[in-house]
């Protein structure tokens, strides 16, 4: 499978121990994401999402297997921080802003590590929050702004040098059911709109049902089921993203 | 937003903490600059005194713990004068007493021969008479604090002296003290046929290290002294002033350092998650670093600010009392405050160092997942 052109995330057999081998918080995953795709994964607490996510953002080493994104084995690769600033945009649960900064500075973030002006970095930051819709909130710090709008701020600031894929961990899971809704909604138009790859975790099954295609995770394994079940899904995500709604 | 704006703001978060560690490293830098301005003009006023009425250099005593215990005497003068170099030997005795309100009132004992080679500029008055036993001419500063005028009386050992001339030479300690007679000096010192030094005036084209150093190496007991380098052969207070600003720098740099180490550590320590967000969003370790080092930096470069500007309103204050300012025009000269900034500098690195590699050196992952 990973010799197809449009899979773009091929993780293979990843293993990834805690506390010298007791906990085994990935037990040989196998997941595959094509080219603009939004994949939810979810399952119960504890079962290795936000593990898995962290690996494909190389915040992580595993222990074993491989994760190829774009082709490309990540942990062999260098210069992991220009892979986690320009190849993925994250997104995180709670606390995810710096308290310090206003929405605009917080946008900016990402940015510092390119070539970008001062100048520069603040337009395209007022750009993507007036994508979000908080166009009039640039200068709100984090504890002016509701939980939604903070988690749009985060949306826009994963988005700030362009990145071909997002990765979100639980994105929605500090947030009421409208919020969430909306949370949810921006994050679709986003990738439709920008014709990223989305990768939404979830332990919610109704949040993770939003997406094109769900995988279920149990013990640190993909269902493999699941997985199976994605082709059909596959080519209606492929259709939408040719008409972009943002 | 700037990196460096950044970092300030980073900084403003902890307003109080960061406040009182600006306060506290602010601290050590006053001393730091304070005592250099203190250790810098006690140089000057000694150089002044060496150097004084316009002498080439000056013979003391070699060995003595102090300038003031010098002892020279008439064979010493005699011998000075054979050196075909030396223009004139003025033998002059030095003693300190309280004088009015100035503890340290400075005089100066000197022939009247040699007066006219000790250049004294009288801005009233004359100088003392050739055979004047009980006539005084003092400084300008002395004038104003005794608020005595000619043919005024200046009491000094019980001994009434009449002013006969004021004088301005522009050396703190002389223009707060006086200039009498040197048979006077040596009877209340009783000190008969002795001097403290002999301000020594040289020919044109001398070279005048060529011949202190002969006279050095041809007079196992005798010190030349041409300037403040050369004092430490005759006086260990300056060496002492000296070694004491280094220990205390020193101290101040250790103190300082664990006060930041603390505020940095405990700054990182709060701010872990952050760092694992900032790491997750693509910043490098270096960057990290660049700003644990820069918040640090910054926050001592303000101490180091402050310190200097408390440093000079302390000494200030300190040179309005009459006993200090009697003998000490404060020296605020540009090494002191880079010491100052030195320190803080090194204050900032030293505190910041650890705290900067820990925060560099967090597992992304779990930071993320730190509560
Ligand atoms: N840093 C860690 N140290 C020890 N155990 C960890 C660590 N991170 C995660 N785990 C364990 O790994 C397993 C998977 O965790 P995680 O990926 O966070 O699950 P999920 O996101 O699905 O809730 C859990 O048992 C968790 O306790
Ligand atoms: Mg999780």
């Amino acid at each position: 499978m990973s010799e197809q052109p449009d899979i773009v995330i091929d993780v293979q057999d990843l293993v990834k121990t805690y506390d010298e081998g007791r906990t085994r918080a990935l037990d040989g995953a196998n997941f595959q994401v094509r080219r603009g795709e939004f994949v939810s994964i979810t399952g119960p607490s504890g079962c290795g999402k936000s593990t898995l996510l962290h690996a494909i953002a190389a915040l992580e080493r595993p222990d074993s297997g491989t994760i190829r994104v774009n082709g490309e084995e990540i942990t062999a690769k260098r210069d992991l921080s220009s892979y986690r600033a320009q190849g993925i945009g994250l997104i995180f649960q709670l606390h995810n802003l710096l308290p310090n900064l206003t929405a605009s500075e917080n946008v900016q973030v990402p940015m510092y590590e390119t070539k970008r002006s001062t100048g520069a970095r603040r337009e395209r930051a007022e750009e993507l929050l007036r994508l979000v819709g908080l166009g009039d909130k640039v200068k709100k710090r984090p504890t002016q702004l509701s939980g939604g709008e903070r988690q749009r701020v985060a949306i826009a600031r994963a988005l700030a040098n362009d990145p071909p894929i997002i990765l979100a961990d639980e994105p929605t899971g500090s947030l009421d059911s409208k919020a969430s809704q909306q949370a949810l909604d921006l994050l679709r138009d986003v990738q439709r709109g920008q014709a990223v790859t989305l990768v939404l975790v979830s332990h919610d099954s109704r949040i993770a049902a939003a997406a094109d295609r769900t995988v279920y995770m149990l013990d640190g394994k993909i269902d493999a089921e699941s997985t199976d079940r994605s082709p059909e899904v596959e080519t209606d995500a492929a259709a939408s993203r040719s008409s972009p709604v943002v | 937003m700037t990196f460096i704006l950044f970092i300030l703001s980073n900084l403003l978060r902890q307003k109080i903490r960061t406040g009182l560690t600006v306060l506290g490293i602010s601290i050590g830098i006053t001393t730091v600059v304070a005592l250099g301005i203190f250790v810098n003009s006690a140089k000057a006023a000694t150089e002044e005194l060496i150097l004084a009425g316009g002498a080439d250099f000056t013979v003391a005593e070699a060995g003595v713990a102090d300038m003031t215990f010098s002892s020279l005497t008439t064979e010493d003068l005699a011998l000075l004068e054979t050196y075909d170099e030396i223009e004139h030997v003025s033998g002059v005795e030095l003693a300190i007493s309280k004088v009015g309100a100035n503890a340290y009132f400075f005089q100066i004992g000197i022939d009247a021969g040699d007066l006219p080679f000790f250049d004294a500029p009288l801005v009233e008055g004359r100088l003392f008479g050739a055979d004047a036993t009980d006539e005084i001419m003092i400084g300008d500063r002395a004038a104003d604090q005794l608020d005595a005028g000619i043919g005024g009386t200046v009491e000094i050992r019980d001994i009434p002296f009449t002013v006969v001339g004021i004088y301005d030479t522009g050396t703190t300690s002389l223009d707060a003290g006086a200039i009498l007679p040197l048979a006077a000096v040596q009877e209340y010192d009783s000190r008969e046929g002795l001097v403290t030094l002999a301000y020594v005036t040289v020919r044109d084209g001398t070279d005048i290290d060529a011949l202190t150093d002969r006279i050095k190496a041809e007079n196992e007991g005798l010190a030349t002294l041409a300037g403040i380098d050369d004092v430490g052969a005759v006086d260990q207070g300056i060496e002492i002033l000296d070694a004491v600003n280094l220990g205390i720098t020193i101290l101040a740099v250790f103190i300082g350092g664990i006060a930041v180490m603390n505020t940095m550590a405990m700054a990182v320590f709060e701010r872990t998650r952050e760092f694992g967000i900032l790491r997750a969003l693509g910043w490098r370790t270096r960057r990290i670093l660049q700003m644990v080092l820069g918040e640090s930096l910054l926050l001592c470069l303000f101490a180091a600010v402050f310190g200097s500007i408390l440093a000079v309103i302390l000494t200030q204050l300190i040179v309005l009392f009459p006993t200090v300012s009697a003998f000490i025009t404060p020296q605020y000269t540009l090494d002191v405050f880079l010491r100052g900034l030195a320190v803080g500098i090194g204050v900032a690195l030293l505190g910041a160092i650890y705290p900067a590699f820990r925060a560099a050196r967090l597992s992304p992952a779990q930071a993320i997942r730190y509560e």
